[in-house]
């Protein structure tokens, strides 16, 4: 914790043997990466290029072949190191007997809560993913989005400092996509971490500070999002409802420039997401 | 949020995990299973007509062995087939379910986690047991009470003395509910409960679900026939010194890797026979029962520990 760092991966390795004739599969091959503390990290990457392995790595739920995890400076191998984790898993089902406040309570007691302490967080963390409605549904009836709500509602319980999700959003349509984005956020605003992977990389560019892009096992690209997308000699101006006049003004001020050009000119387009979204309000 | 050492083991959390175990059980509907027996307990009373030869039988009591006989054998493999299934089940499931990367995400060690599901299951066994063996005891009060009422209707017409009636009385109401039959179904509790362990030993290593009740099975057939084949490995001693060697190997062997079910057994049957049981036979038992859970657990968490998902 002296480092102040959330995640500290030094170079993992892990091999899978999946049977004895198969050959060694390098899932994570030398990936380091190193999380402070608030920070929200994204790890992108194709299928299958170990961005769940890693993170399954680092809660100690795959042992390294190589290398070493630790979270706050404690070693994933320990379950110390699990006290400020949540952990949400890609496509998670939990216990379709229990309904959505016994699971919550469940993995709160598992976290040591008990008593008013536990039941308010229970209700907290309804609320927080707003499944207040389906608190007492059986989770067998849930949706795929309810579900992926509920796993979030388990993962923050016991108000970890670290949150790792893998794939938050698979599944969840754009509304609800978009309430986990701001959730996410809102963890943020509380100096809580966040270590997320996930395909969607618009949302990805939203809510990360910090990037990883894996493949094929290995880190080839990492650092700050802004130094990694943005084009520092290029600027971009909107204007609303601008004259034809005002137009050519501009433009035959540019030209006047010397060393300056045009690139491009049109009329911006919403996203089909925001798209989506407007129409489904 | 709690900075607090996480213990190597811990009572609360494996209750927690073992009282959601018994959740998913119950809600599982497993106990619907007890209609049918129950059912079969209740039905019996009227079977008699076929084996009961009236007052004027020479053994009265054995119609009450009957009974408790077909009950017993009925709650012994009830309770070892279901635990088995159920051990077999919970752990693939959950590793389906990816509810165990969840569980072992929190600070829960993973004996903590092998310990609460099969306290679980065992909590469910426990239960259903306990229904069975209160319907066994109602039938069977019942039942003797209409047996001693015939004698009483019967003994004095064939011109029998006081005494002679009372004792004959006695001798059948020792077949009636009593401490032994408890002990009896203690010890089919016990053979269940060491089997269970067996298979969540089992489940920690095998890829499939049917391996593991297949080979819990087996091994719950070895672990019966065990004292009988020791017996015959016994008398072939006087046949030859090779065999004996090349048995004696193999009896060790089988009974260092099996469960040896022969001291259950013969308290289950004395139980039935309505012979008297020692306290201290129960003790001993009780003890052999917890060692054999406790090794197999121990096992399967070092089987477990080393797992990856
Ligand atoms: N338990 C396992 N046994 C054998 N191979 C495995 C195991 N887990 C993962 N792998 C292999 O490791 C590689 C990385 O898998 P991983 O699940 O980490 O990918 P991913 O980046 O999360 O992919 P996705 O985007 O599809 O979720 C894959 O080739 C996968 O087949
Ligand atoms: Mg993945």
């Amino acid at each position: 914790m002296s480092s102040g760092l959330a995640v500290e991966i030094k170079n993992l390795v892990k091999k899978f043997k999946p049977s004895f004739r198969a050959k060694t599969i390098r899932a994570v091959d030398g990936v380091s990466l190193s999380i402070s503390a608030g920070e929200v990290y994204g790890l992108i990457g194709p299928n299958g290029s170990g961005k769940s392995t890693t993170m399954k790595a680092l809660l100690g739920l795959v042992a390294p072949t190589s290398g070493t995890c630790a979270i706050f400076g404690k070693d994933s191998m320990k379950v110390d190191s699990r006290n400020d984790v949540g952990f949400l898993p890609e496509n998670p089902y939990f216990y379709k007997h229990l309904s959505g406040a016994e699971t919550i309570r469940f993995y709160g007691k598992l976290c040591g809560m008990r008593g008013k302490e536990l039941e308010d967080r229970v209700n907290e963390m309804l609320a927080l993913v707003d499944l207040e409605d389906a608190r007492d549904r059986r989770l067998g009836g849930y949706s795929k989005g309810m579900l992926q709500r509920i796993g979030l509602a388990q993962a923050l319980v016991q108000d970890p400092r670290l949150v790792i999700l893998d794939e938050p959003t698979a599944g969840v349509d754009p509304t609800g996509s978009r309430q986990i984005r701001d959730l996410i956020l809102k963890l943020k605003e509380r100096g809580i971490t966040v270590f997320l992977c996930s395909h969607l990389l618009e949302q990805v560019q939203e809510i990360c500070d910090q990037i990883g892009i894996i493949h094929h096992g290995k880190m080839v690209r990492q650092g700050r999002l802004e130094d990694l997308i943005s084009l520092e000699d290029r600027t971009e101006l909107i204007l609303d409802q601008p004259s034809p006049e005002l137009l050519e003004k501009i433009r035959a001020l540019i030209a006047s420039e010397e060393g300056s050009k045009l690139l491009s000119e049109g009329h911006p387009r919403t996203t089909l997401e925001s798209l989506f979204l407007e129409e489904t309000q | 949020m709690s900075q607090a050492k996480t213990s190597f083991i811990s009572l609360r959390r494996i209750l927690i995990i073992a009282r959601s175990t018994v959740t998913q059980l119950v809600r599982m509907k497993v106990f619907w299973f007890l209609a049918p027996i129950a059912l079969l307990f209740v039905g019996l009373q009227y079977f008699d007509a076929f084996w009961y030869e009236g007052p004027e039988a020479a053994q009265p009591q054995q119609e009450l062995q009957m009974h408790k006989n077909l009950c017993l054998g009925t709650m012994m493999l009830f309770g070892s087939l279901f635990a088995i299934v159920s051990t077999a089940l919970l752990i693939p499931r959950d590793i389906e379910d990816r509810t165990l990367y969840t569980i072992l995400s929190k600070p829960v060690p993973r004996l903590d986690y092998l310990c609460g599901k099969l306290l679980g299951v065992l909590i469910v066994i426990a239960i259903a047991m306990l229904v069975m063996d209160i319907l066994l005891v109602t039938t069977l009060h019942y039942r003797t009470a209409g047996v001693l009422a015939d004698m009483d209707d019967f003994l004095p017409r064939l011109g029998w003395g006081q005494d002679l009636i009372d004792a004959k009385k006695a001798e059948i109401a020792a077949h009636g509910p009593s401490w032994g039959l408890q002990f009896g179904i203690l010890a089919h509790f016990f053979k269940a409960a060491i089997i269970a362990a067996v298979a969540l030993l089992i489940s920690t290593f095998s890829t499939s679900t049917i391996f593991t009740i297949a080979t819990s099975v087996l091994v719950w057939i070895i672990g019966a026939l065990q004292g009988i084949a020791r017996d015959a490995f016994m008398d072939d001693r006087t046949l030859g010194e090779t065999t004996s060697i090349a048995g004696r190997i193999l009896g060790t062997l089988v009974s260092l890797l099996f469960p040896d079910f022969q001291v259950f057994e013969s308290i289950a049957e004395a139980a039935a026979r309505a012979q008297e049981i020692l306290v201290l036979d129960v003790v001993k038992v009780s003890g052999l029962a917890f060692f054999y859970v406790a090794i197999y657990t121990v096992l399967s968490w070092f089987a477990f520990s080393d797992k990856e998902f």
